[in-house]
């Protein structure tokens, strides 16, 4: 009932799964299996009220709603010993032991289940406690790991043992894993992997510490700014449970004579109220952002621990996610519309196994670049090299694409005679001529040896920053209107963050000889070189008999 | 002035991949088609109102446009497809090109497969025809080879597996 995880029967311990067997025992490097280990005994309050959290609103209704009959009071202390039940069953039978080369679970009381997660496989281990485990002096312990392809993924949690002790089994799990990686690849002799030169093993290094100020860019931030109605929403959802809009409906109607007459006879008074309620949702906006933000990005840390990078955050629940950094492959810097006057900017990692969890990859919150850009020179390797603008044929293919569609949109409202509709459409068609030079302008590529960098977008802009060794592949696609212009889209394919990042709209020949720069031996080998001009760089590499005979028929 | 272009990859998928191809189409063109008969036959019976009154009358001219370019890309595609259609296995990169309209360059290295699959449909195998999905730590650098013979897709796929295996690495 504690590792989400299939129930896996025990079979006398004898075959237990080890995926990793084809590496010869003996020459791995010898750990010493540790003592078994419980749960801390405060587990059983804090599964009790986990598990009650959820029961305690229909219980007290039933409790009043029945007149706190005996059945009620009976079946309600009957849950109320059910749960403790539970919480000391977890208790009682979850057991974790590091045994050499994997960590065992141990839960069930009737099914047994004994799982093995070899400790190569780990891709992270993260500390969060909630504010009842805090209260209580607890965390949870979550581990990941690699299962079967690098695709799949696995979570083994440890709900919860004491802080000190957490923290001491994340330190113990990673120092393994690092061993047993490193031992690894010395044995395959591969180059290690590139981060820089490492310092020793225990040394801690603050990258970050959130200033004061930083907490005031939430107003910048578009998705706490809209808190407010989300909160407002939230109540609203919240109230329409027990109130029954018909009702509501039915009397307001019934009313309407005397409230025309408040309307009519208090116009001014209405207004008023207008008024202030739209002035209090201004001044609450910022304000809930800003408080939100905070109890989310509370003291906000990056620091180095050993071979990996780990931030810390939050007010009430304290979120630690411990990054590898021969996980980290690149890193991406976000900024919006609103905040690039500003020069702000998000920095998140490229992190294999963490799939599109944006919240876990945070690296710092929003901040002056110049702040983001000094720590990453500090914590991770700056990008050197120059981003090459795109051809101003992607220009015009971004404005097209900008204005166009609610242009025709604005059309056939016009033909069935929503002119409101068609006008705003127009607007928006207008307001495009801006976005897609923007957009063009965001576009851009290069290469400074180690790492390739793209960058995209307008409304949201992206530049994706990936280390040449983590690019695991190239793809290229071409439409017919990119044909015509001599473009293609080329992907960056990565095992990592959202899978590939897009140059958008490069010219294609151009692009060939970029990614041939990148990575000479995977391109080489299907290059033709060409004495072409100016006018033939469109896009016809085949140069073969019937290859495009169709393509003129598009 | 020189510039470097990529060719293209040098084998072709098997000709029958282009009835392969048509039949499936076909299947999918008639769905399409019946859906949106369907629909014209909903708003001629309806005739809802917020409709204008022209689009109504010539709505059977719909599912008729559908109908005329779906035979015509039934008739088209498959070919174009399969002049299109190219694969290439080097002793470190797997090279396809696929497409029709818009046209998709990939490069895999082999070093960097995490899984070789072998599938075949049951249309697939009226045709005596498969397909080798590769995949990749990344989805989007995943790849896929449709149209091989049969005993072509099973030979590769175990030839892309055993080389895989032993130049394996991180594969991330």
């Amino acid at each position: 009932m504690n590792a989400e995880h299939e129930p896996q029967p025990d079979q006398a311990g004898a075959d237990l799964p080890e995926p990793d067997g084809s590496r010869p025992e003996s020459a791995a490097p010898r750990l010493a299996a540790e003592a078994e280990r419980r749960l801390s005994p405060l587990t059983v309050v804090t599964t009790a009220i986990q598990h009650g959290r959820s029961a305690g609103l229909p219980v007290l209704v039933a409790l009043f709603a029945g007149d706190f009959n005996p059945w009620v009071l009976g079946g309600t202390v009957l849950v109320g010993v059910l749960l403790v039940v539970a919480g000391i069953v977890r208790y009682w039978t979850v057991r974790y032991q590091i045994i050499g080369e994997r960590l065992e679970i141990r839960s069930g009381l009737i099914s047994r289940s004994r799982r093995a997660i070899p400790l190569e496989r780990i891709r992270g281990v993260n500390v969060t406690s909630t504010l009842l485990h805090r209260i209580f002096g607890l965390a949870v312990v979550r581990i990941d790991a690699a299962a079967g392809g690098a695709l799949q993924q696995e979570e083994a949690k440890l709900d919860a043992i004491a802080t000190a002790e957490a923290e001491q089994l994340r330190v113990e799990l990673l120092r393994r894993h690092s061993l047993l990686v490193e031992h690894e690849a010395a044995e395959a002799e591969e180059p290690a992997a590139e981060t820089e030169a490492a310092p020793a093993e225990s040394a801690e290094v603050t990258y970050f510490r959130m200033p004061w100020r930083w907490y005031l860019y939430a107003v910048l931030s578009p998705a706490y700014l809209l808190t407010p109605f989300a909160v407002l929403a939230a109540l609203f959802g919240f109230f329409n449970q027990f109130i029954d809009a018909e009702v509501i409906g039915a009397y307001v109607i019934g009313q309407a004579d005397t409230i025309w007459g408040i309307v009519t006879s208090r116009s001014g008074l209405l207004l008023l109220t207008l008024v202030g309620v739209v002035a209090a949702i201004l001044v609450a906006m910022p304000l809930f952002a800003v408080v939100s933000y905070m109890i989310n990005q509370w003291q906000f840390t990056l620091h180095r621990r050993g071979e990996a990078l780990v931030t810390e955050r939050g007010l009430f629940t304290r979120h630690s996610v411990t990054l590898e950094y021969r996980r980290i492959h690149g890193y991406e810097l976000h900024d919006t519309l609103v905040q690039r006057p500003w020069a702000l900017g998000r920095l998140s990692a490229i992190v294999t196994g963490l799939g599109g969890s944006t919240s876990r990859s945070a690296l710092l919150p929003l901040g002056p670049r110049a702040e983001v850009e000094r720590i990453v020179a500090q914590a991770l390797r700056p990008f050197h090299g120059k981003l090459v603008a795109h051809p101003a044929a992607a220009r015009s293919r971004r404005l097209f694409r900008a204005v166009v569609p609610p242009l025709l949109l604005a059309g056939c409202a016009a033909a069935l005679g929503w002119f409101w509709v068609a006008g705003g459409l127009l607007a928006v068609a207008v307001l495009g001529v801006p976005l897609g030079m923007d957009r063009y302008r965001s576009l851009g590529h290069g290469y400074d040896g180690e790492q390739v960098s793209v960058r995209s977008g307008s409304l949201a802009r992206v530049q994706a920053t990936v280390a040449r060794s983590a690019i695991i592949g190239w793809r290229w696609r071409q439409s017919v209107f990119q044909r015509r212009a001599g473009l293609a889209t080329m992907k960056a394919t990565v095992g990592a963050g959202s899978g590939g990042y897009d140059a958008i709209d490069v010219d294609f020949a151009d692009s060939v000889a970029f990614a041939h720069a990148v990575t000479p031996e995977l391109l080489a080998p299907f290059l033709a070189a060409s004495a072409a001009g100016a006018a033939d760089q469109a896009a016809d590499t085949s140069g073969q008999e019937g290859d495009r005979s169709g393509g003129a028929g598009a | 002035m020189t510039t470097v272009q990529l060719r293209p990859p040098k084998n072709r998928v098997s000709p029958r991949a282009v009835w392969l191809w048509t039949v499936t189409d076909a299947i999918e063109g008639a769905v399409t088609v019946g859906g949106i008969t369907l629909t014209a036959w909903a708003v001629d019976t309806a005739r809802w109102g917020w409709l204008p009154d022209w689009l109504v009358d010539r709505i059977w001219w719909v599912p008729v446009a559908v109908a005329c370019y779906s035979v015509v890309k039934l008739v088209v595609a498959p070919r174009w497809r399969y002049r299109v259609y190219r694969w290439e296995v080097t002793a470190d990169v797997v090279y396809t090109r696929k497409g029709w309209i818009s046209r998709t360059w990939q490069l895999v290295p082999i070093t960097r497969l995490q899984t070789v699959d072998h599938t075949q449909g049951w249309l697939e195998r009226l045709f005596d025809l498969a397909t080798v999905e590769i995949q990749t730590a990344s989805h989007a650098g995943s790849s896929t080879i449709k149209g091989l013979p049969e005993a072509q897709a099973r030979q590769l796929s175990e030839e892309l597996a055993a080389r895989a295996g032993q130049l394996r690495s991180d594969a991330t």
